[in-house]
């Protein structure tokens, strides 16, 4: 497949060198046998174990769901972002439980639109296999039978233009130089008490107070109802930023240098870093303290610490400069918007 | 420590099984031992989680349905799994909808033996000693 150099999206600056997307692809043995059921228009449910794994469930060749812990379903993401009621869900579920055709249902009882509805599944599928593709895949088999999933896309999306997608999202991921990774890096906010100065989305402020150290790009999805892509999207421009920082790491990894932009000096007041504060806090240890320029044989006296030379220009812009921008790929936005 | 022990099981539990977000450990009349939370209130989930056990236990035996394996309440935002740990305690364990709590519950095997094995450890032994410190 040829590589094209994908443009940024808008805000988006390169950080330098590819970071963990340049080394990552999509996975050969999952493309292999999603294009191959594609061709033969065959209607199976295909078991991808891994990490984080999932069973992609086609139809006639198409893909109609794809349930994976990696990524948020669409239930969770019209529950948990707001676009349906809990309720006015509850009812549809009864009412569409015999027959399983939720979609049409939720559509039918006036909670959401067709097209917009669409629109989200759309997006849901595209960040599934995005997760799915770009993860660990031990093995890709076709299963007898799975639950089938209650809200799926008819007809489904090619399996083609899913994979080109999440081609095209590592690319951009590549090309920005992204040093967060979506199912590792657990983030934290930054020490910068500036956040009410800059002209932070909505959104972005909805990231910064839930980075408490725990949760990655994937978690935050969950607890948002948000892509992941978008999210880790997000978490890089922010980090750039200064405003996150990774506090550590899944599988045990200290974050150690894992932070190399805009680390702020010094301990993240918005973390307890004594493991005796609390039960249960998580305690972070210190970022690196960053020495300032001296004089030969001169002591360095305690100096406030620098921030990111992209924070500085948005403080020095003011309030009524141009919000950072935010990632039009989200399911609230995507109302008539190109998506797979 | 003993306690760091405990937390450092827990935390683990939360770095193998993708979408664990806290856990809790108590005693089974409530009392917190360890937490490993963000903003949930363990003290709560403590007494609700020993209330839980005792249920599901007389559930099990009163079903005719053997022992029990978990408990787990799914809700609309997450699941919250409940397991015994040994006679005295019990190990509370949050997820969100990503969660796969039958493979949690295969992980958590390890975690809650580790943990029954530490508290084991650091009770008092019946002529009144400690046990030692491994």
């Amino acid at each position: 497949m040829a590589m094209t150099q994908e443009p940024l999206p808008a805000g988006v600056s390169a950080q330098g060198g590819p970071g963990p997307y340049g080394r990552l692809a999509v996975d050969r043995g999952l493309s292999q046998a999603l294009l191959t059921s594609a061709n033969a228009g065959r209607s199976v449910f295909l078991q991808v174990t891994g990490e984080p794994g999932g069973v992609v469930h086609l139809v006639d060749g198409g893909v109609v769901a794809i349930e994976t812990p990696g990524a948020p379903d669409a239930e969770t993401v019209l529950l948990r972002s707001g676009l349906i009621p809990e309720p006015g869900w509850d009812a549809a579920f009864t009412a569409a439980a015999a027959s399983g055709r939720l979609a049409a249902e939720i559509v039918q009882q006036g909670l959401i639109g067709a097209a917009r509805l669409e629109a989200v599944l759309r997006i849901v599928l595209a960040d599934a296999m995005f997760v799915l593709a770009v993860g660990r895949v031990e093995e890709c088999h076709v299963v007898d039978a799975a639950a089938p999933s209650l809200l799926a896309l008819e007809p489904g999306a090619e399996p083609r233009r899913l994979l080109d997608e999440t081609s095209r999202r590592l690319q951009v991921l590549a090309a920005m130089g992204s040093q967060i990774t979506h199912d590792r890096d657990r983030v934290t906010a930054g020490a910068w008490q500036v956040t009410s100065r800059l002209p932070l989305s909505d959104s972005q402020r909805d990231i910064l107070a839930l980075a408490n150290g725990r949760r990655t790009a994937r978690d935050m999805a969950f607890a948002l109802g948000r892509g992941v892509f978008a999210l880790t999207l997000e978490f890089s421009r922010l980090h750039e930023l200064g405003l996150l920082v990774v506090g550590s790491r899944r599988g045990g990894t200290p974050a150690g240098q894992a932070d190399r932009a805009g680390s702020p000096a010094g301990p993240n007041p918005h973390q307890a870093a004594d493991p005796a504060a609390g039960p249960g806090k998580d305690p972070v240890s210190p970022l690196p303290r960053r020495r300032a320029p001296s004089q030969p044989g001169e002591t360095s006296p305690a100096r406030a610490p620098q921030a990111p030379p992209a924070l500085l220009r948005i403080l020095r812009r003011g309030p009524s400069g141009p919000q950072v921008p935010a990632d039009p790929e989200e399911p609230g936005r995507t109302a008539g918007q190109d998506a797979p | 420590m003993a306690k760091d022990r405990l937390l450092t099981e827990m935390r683990a539990l939360r770095d193998r099984v993708v979408g664990v977000t806290d856990s809790v450990l108590a005693s089974r009349d409530g009392l917190i031992i360890a937490a490993d939370t963000a903003t949930i209130d363990p003290d709560n989930l403590a007494a609700l989680g020993a209330a839980m056990i005792g249920l599901a236990q007389r559930m099990a035996a009163e079903a005719g349905q053997g022992s029990l394996r978990d408990s787990v309440t799914r809700n609309s935002g997450g699941y919250v799994a409940t397991y015994a740990v040994g006679g005295e305690a019990l190990l509370v364990v949050l997820g969100d909808t990503g969660l796969n709590w039958a493979l949690l519950y295969r992980e958590s095997r390890s975690t809650v033996d580790n943990l029954g094995n530490l508290l084991a450890q650091a009770s008092p032994r019946a002529d009144g000693t400690a046990a030692a410190a491994s």
